[in-house]
C-alpha cells in the first residue's frame, strides 16, 4: 500500500457480545481508500459480525467507527449506507419475486426524496442495464430473481451494490457460490472498482484469493484480531497458520483410490434424462454411469453444468423425461425422496439452509429427521431417551461444535450445520450417499473434517457421487470423474493421472455468461 | 442491594420457566382469573364456572384442531362451518332419520373427517393456498348446513345431554376437550406424526428432501382436524339443545385468536400443543367476566381484539420483524 494513501475508515475497539459468546472483543482495524482489504478467519471468528457492525445490521456493544476522520452512529443499513457504505450478503438477500431490474433499482430507493418519484419501465431498464453491462452479466433485465441459479443472483447483488454508488463495500464470502469463470470475472470487477477510488473489504475462506485481490489482509481469531498484513510481505501459510492458531497438519486430505469393478454396481444411471423443474433449470441430457460399493464418484462441472439437477432426479425431485436408474442390479421407479430413502439413496442439498435443515428444530430433532419412522415404534411413539443417545454418538463421531442435543439448528455455524446434515442422512442408514458442494462456505477447519468423513464413509463400503465446483475437492477424493457441461456428459475418467489443467478444461468447455468484452469501471 | 438481588434472582428464575412455551399464556389465564374474581363476585361461583367450562368446550376442539394445521404452516377458515355442518347433520339422522345417537354421532364425525380431507385434497393435490381452499369450505360448508336445514333450527336434541352429564361433578365435554388436550401434547410431542407436523411447518422444503411425505401429513391433518370440529359441533348441539343453522358463525377467528393467544406463531413450527387450550379459555373467560360486569355487549368485540394484539406483541417480543 502505499503510504500516503488516506484512511477512510476505522475502528476503534469494536466489541460485540451475543449471549454466552463474546463475538468480538475489541476489534481495531483501518481501511485506505482505494484499498482492497481482505479479512480471513475461520467460522465464528467474528468476520461476518464485523462487517455487519459497520453496515448497521448489529449495533456494537463498545468502540467507535470513524469515518473520513470524523465519529459517526451507525446503528441501521440506512446509516451505513449514507454514509457511503454497503454490504454484499454471503445469502442472497434480493427479492425472488421482483425482477433483476427491480431488484436493481431498490438500491436507488433509499436514496430518492420522494415516495412519489416516478419509476417505468423504461427507467428500470436503463438503470439495471448500466450495471449488469458493467459486470458484464448477460441476463435479463425482467427476469424474477428466483429463476436465477444461486451464482447469477450473488452477482446480481453485486450488481446492486455497485448502483447504491458506496464508496466502502464489504464482500461477505462473495466467491463461495461462483465458479473460477465468475471468480475471474468477479476479481477484474474489484480491481475496477479500486481503480476508481473505491475502497473494499473482502471476506473470505480462500487464502489464494486473499494473495490474488487484495492489498493488506486482517487476521480474525475467536474475536480478536491477530495481525493485519502487506500482502507483498506475508506467506500464505503465514496466513493460515495466523488464522488456524496452529499448524495446519492435514491441509489436503488424500486417500488411497480405485474401486472394485467386478461386483454389481450399487446404482446404475442409464441414459438419464430430464425436463428442469425451474424455467431457468438444466436440462440433462443422456446421462450414464454406475457407481460401486465403497466407490467415490466426483462430479465436476461449471455452474450450471447440472449437478444439482442430476442429484435431485436421482431423487425424485426433477422431473426424469427418459432413462432408466438401477439399485443393486433392480429397476426403481423414484418418485420423490421418501421412495429415494426407501431405496436407500440420500441427497444432501447445497443449501443446507433452505433444503437441507429445520433451523427451528434442535440438532437431535433434525439428525432424527429421515428415521423417525424406524425410530418410533411401536404406533409412531417416540422415545427421547433414545433419540438423545443417537444425537450425542453423532455429535461425538462427526465433532459437531453444540452446547446440546437440543440447540436449535439455526444457532450453529455453517460447518456444524453441515454435519447435523451429514448426521440426519447417515442415521437413515443410506447406501448411496450424493453429496452436493458439501464444503461449500465452510471454514477450512470443517472443510477438512468434512472431506475426511466422506473419505472414511466410502471406506466403510458407503457409495458416494461427489458433486463439487472445487476440483481440488474432486481430485483430492474421487475414484473417478465424470464431467459434466451445461446437461451433457462430456467425460467419465478415472481419477488416475487426471490433472488439475485437464479437468479445468474439461469442465469449461466455453465461457457461459461473460460474452461481453471487460467493461469500464463506474 | 437486597433489592437488586431480588430481581436478579427472579430473572434467572424467569429465564428457566420461560423455556416451557404454554408460560405466557398460563401466566396470562391465571392473572385473568384472579382480576376476574375480584372484579365479581358472581365469578367464582360453581354455576358460573360450570358455563366457562361449557362455553370453553367447543372453542377448545375448534382451536385444538386449528392449532394443529398452523404449527404445519397452512391457516384453516373452515372450523366455524365445518362444526355446524357436522352439528346439523347428527341432528338430521338423529331427529329427521330417527337413527340412533351413536349412528348421529358418527355421521357428524364422518362428515368433519370428509370436510377436513376435502380441504386436504384441494391443499396438496390442486395445490390451492390453505387460506382459499378453507376459505371455500367456509362458504361452501355454510351454504350446506342451510340447504339442509332448510335455514331452520332443528329442535329436540335432549339425547346429547350425555355430553353434559356430569362425570366426578364435571360435564363430560369438558372431560371431553381436556382428553383431547393430552392426545394433541402427546401427538405432537411424543410421535413421529407430531415431529413431521413441526418439520413441515418449520421448513416443508427441507421436510420433503428428508423423506417425508408432506403431502400425506398433510392430508391427515385436515382430516383429523375436521374431526376435532365436528366433536365440536356435537358438543354445541348438546350446550343448546338445537342445532342452529349459524352455529359457529366466525368461530373460525376464534379458533385462529386461541392458537396465537395459547402462543402458536402463525408462521409455522413452533408453538406449545397445550396453548390453543388455554387461549380457548381465556378468550372465553374475557367474554364472561364482561357479562358479568355487564359491559355493553359490543364492547366486548374490542376488548378482546386489544386483548389478542396486547398477546401477540408480548409474544413475538426479540423477532426482528413479522409480515
Amino acid at each position: 500500500m502505499e503510504t500516503n494513501s488516506k484512511i477512510i475508515l476505522e475502528t476503534k475497539n469494536i466489541v460485540k457480545k451475543f449471549p454466552g459468546v463474546i463475538a468480538l472483543k475489541g476489534i481495531d482495524f483501518n481501511l485506505y481508500e482505494g484499498e482492497v482489504h481482505a479479512i480471513v478467519g475461520q467460522n465464528g471468528a467474528g468476520k461476518s459480525t464485523f462487517v455487519k457492525i459497520l453496515n448497521g445490521i448489529y449495533v456494537a456493544d463498545e468502540g467507535e467507527i470513524i469515518i473520513n476522520g470524523k465519529k459517526v452512529n451507525i446503528r441501521r443499513p440506512i446509516d451505513a449506507k449514507r454514509h457511503g457504505i454497503t454490504l454484499v450478503h454471503q445469502e442472497v438477500t434480493l427479492i425472488p419475486y421482483m425482477s433483476v431490474a427491480e431488484n436493481i433499482y431498490l438500491a436507488k430507493i433509499p436514496f430518492t426524496k420522494s415516495p412519489l418519484t416516478r419509476i417505468n419501465k423504461k427507467i428500470l431498464e436503463d438503470f439495471s442495464k448500466k450495471y449488469l453491462e458493467l459486470l458484464g452479466l448477460k441476463i435479463d433485465p425482467w427476469i424474477k430473481v428466483k429463476e436465477l441459479s444461486v451464482g447469477e443472483q450473488q452477482l446480481v447483488q453485486i450488481a446492486r451494490a455497485l448502483a447504491e454508488n458506496a464508496k466502502i463495500i464489504c464482500l461477505d464470502e462473495p466467491t463461495s457460490a461462483l465458479t473460477p469463470a465468475e471468480v475471474e470475472r468477479l476479481f477484474q470487477i474489484i480491481r475496477e472498482m479500486k481503480e476508481s477510488g473505491k475502497s473494499i473489504i473482502f471476506i473470505t475462506h480462500h487464502i489464494d484469493e486473499v494473495f490474488r485481490i487484495a492489498d493488506r489482509v486482517t487476521i480474525l481469531r475467536d474475536g480478536e484480531k491477530v495481525a493485519t498484513l502487506n500482502i507483498d510481505q506475508a506467506k500464505p501459510l503465514d496466513v493460515v497458520k495466523l488464522m488456524l492458531g496452529r499448524e495446519p497438519s492435514k491441509f489436503y486430505i488424500s486417500r488411497e483410490k480405485g474401486y472394485k469393478a467386478k461386483e454389481t454396481p450399487v446404482l446404475v444411471v442409464k441414459n438419464l434424462s430430464t425436463e428442469p423443474e425451474k424455467i431457468r433449470g438444466i436440462r440433462l441430457q443422456n446421462i450414464s454411469f454406475d457407481l460401486y460399493r465403497g466407490e467415490i464418484l466426483g462430479i465436476a462441472g461449471l455452474l450450471g453444468a447440472g449437478k444439482t439437477e442430476l442429484g435431485k432426479a436421482l431423487i425424485g425431485v426433477e422431473k426424469i423425461v427418459s432413462g432408466e436408474i438401477y439399485i443393486e442390479g433392480k429397476r426403481a421407479q423414484i418418485k420423490n425422496p421418501s421412495d429415494a430413502l426407501r431405496h436407500g439413496i440420500y441427497y444432501l442439498p447445497e443449501s443446507r439452509r433452505i433444503e437441507g435443515l429445520v433451523l427451528l428444530l434442535t440438532i437431535r430433532e433434525n439428525i432424527i429427521l429421515s428415521s423417525i419412522d424406524r425410530l418410533a415404534k411401536p404406533l409412531g411413539l417416540r422415545n427421547i431417551d433414545k433419540e438423545k443417545q443417537i444425537a450425542i454418538q453423532w455429535i461425538k463421531k462427526l465433532n459437531i461444535v453444540t452446547p446440546s442435543t437440543e440447540t436449535r439448528v439455526m444457532n450453529l455455524s455453517g460447518g456444524n450445520q453441515q454435519k447435523v446434515v451429514i448426521a440426519k442422512a447417515l442415521e437413515s442408514k443410506p447406501k448411496i450417499l450424493i453429496f452436493d458442494e458439501p464444503t461449500m462456505g465452510i471454514d477450512i477447519g470443517a472443510k477438512v473434517e468434512i472431506r475426511k468423513i466422506i473419505s472414511e464413509l466410502a471406506s466403510q463400503g458407503l457409495s458416494v457421487v461427489l458433486m463439487s465446483s472445487d476440483i481440488d475437492e474432486i481430485l483430492a477424493l474421487s475414484d473417478r470423474v465424470l464431467i459434466l457441461y451445461k446437461g451433457r456428459q462430456v467425460a467419465l475418467l478415472p481419477n488416475k493421472d487426471l490433472t488439475r489443467d485437464q479437468l479445468m478444461k474439461l469442465i469449461s468447455g466455453e465461457t457461459q455468461f461473460f460474452e461481453t468484452p471487460v467493461p469500464k469501471a463506474a | 442491594m437486597s433489592g437488586s438481588e431480588k430481581s436478579s434472582s427472579l430473572i434467572n428464575l424467569w429465564r428457566k420457566i420461560s423455556v416451557y412455551e404454554e408460560i405466557k399464556p398460563l401466566i396470562a389465564l391465571i392473572g385473568l382469573f384472579i382480576a376476574s374474581a375480584i372484579l365479581s363476585p358472581h365469578f367464582l361461583t360453581p354455576y358460573n364456572q360450570r358455563i366457562l367450562l361449557l362455553q370453553t368446550a367447543p372453542l377448545a376442539m375448534l382451536a385444538l384442531g386449528e392449532s394443529m394445521i398452523i404449527l404445519m404452516g397452512s391457516i384453516d377458515l373452515s372450523p366455524g362451518s365445518v362444526m355446524a355442518l357436522s352439528g346439523t347433520v347428527a341432528a338430521i339422522i338423529f331427529i329427521n332419520y330417527q337413527q340412533s345417537l351413536p349412528i348421529a354421532i358418527l355421521a357428524g364425525l364422518a362428515t368433519g373427517a370428509l370436510v377436513g380431507f376435502i380441504n386436504g385434497l384441494l391443499v396438496t393435490k390442486a395445490k390451492i393456498p390453505s387460506f382459499v381452499a378453507t376459505l371455500a369450505a367456509l362458504v361452501g360448508g355454510r351454504g350446506m348446513v342451510l340447504i339442509l336445514s332448510g335455514g331452520q333450527p332443528i329442535v329436540g336434541l335432549t339425547s346429547f345431554r350425555i355430553f353434559t352429564n356430569e362425570i366426578i361433578g364435571v360435564p363430560a365435554m369438558v372431560w371431553i376437550f381436556i382428553l383431547f388436550t393430552i392426545i394433541n401434547i402427546v401427538l405432537l410431542k411424543r410421535t413421529s406424526l407430531g415431529l413431521k407436523v413441526y418439520a413441515i411447518g418449520g421448513n416443508e422444503e427441507a421436510a420433503r428432501y428428508s423423506g417425508i411425505n408432506a403431502d400425506t401429513i398433510k392430508l391427515a391433518i385436515f382430516t383429523l382436524a375436521g374431526v376435532y370440529y365436528a366433536i365440536g359441533g356435537l358438543m354445541m348441539n348438546a350446550r343448546l339443545e338445537v342445532a342452529y343453522p349459524w352455529t359457529g358463525w366466525g368461530y373460525e377467528l376464534d379458533a385462529i385468536a386461541s392458537s396465537v393467544l395459547g402462543g402458536i406463531q402463525l408462521t409455522g413450527g413452533v408453538g406449545s400443543p397445550l396453548g390453543p387450550t388455554l387461549g380457548a379459555y381465556i378468550l372465553t373467560l374475557i367474554t364472561n367476566i364482561l357479562i358479568l360486569l355487564g359491559v355493553n355487549p359490543y364492547v366486548q368485540w374490542v376488548v378482546k381484539g386489544a386483548v389478542l394484539a396486547i398477546a401477540a406483541t408480548a409474544l413475538t417480543r426479540g423477532l426482528k420483524y413479522v409480515k
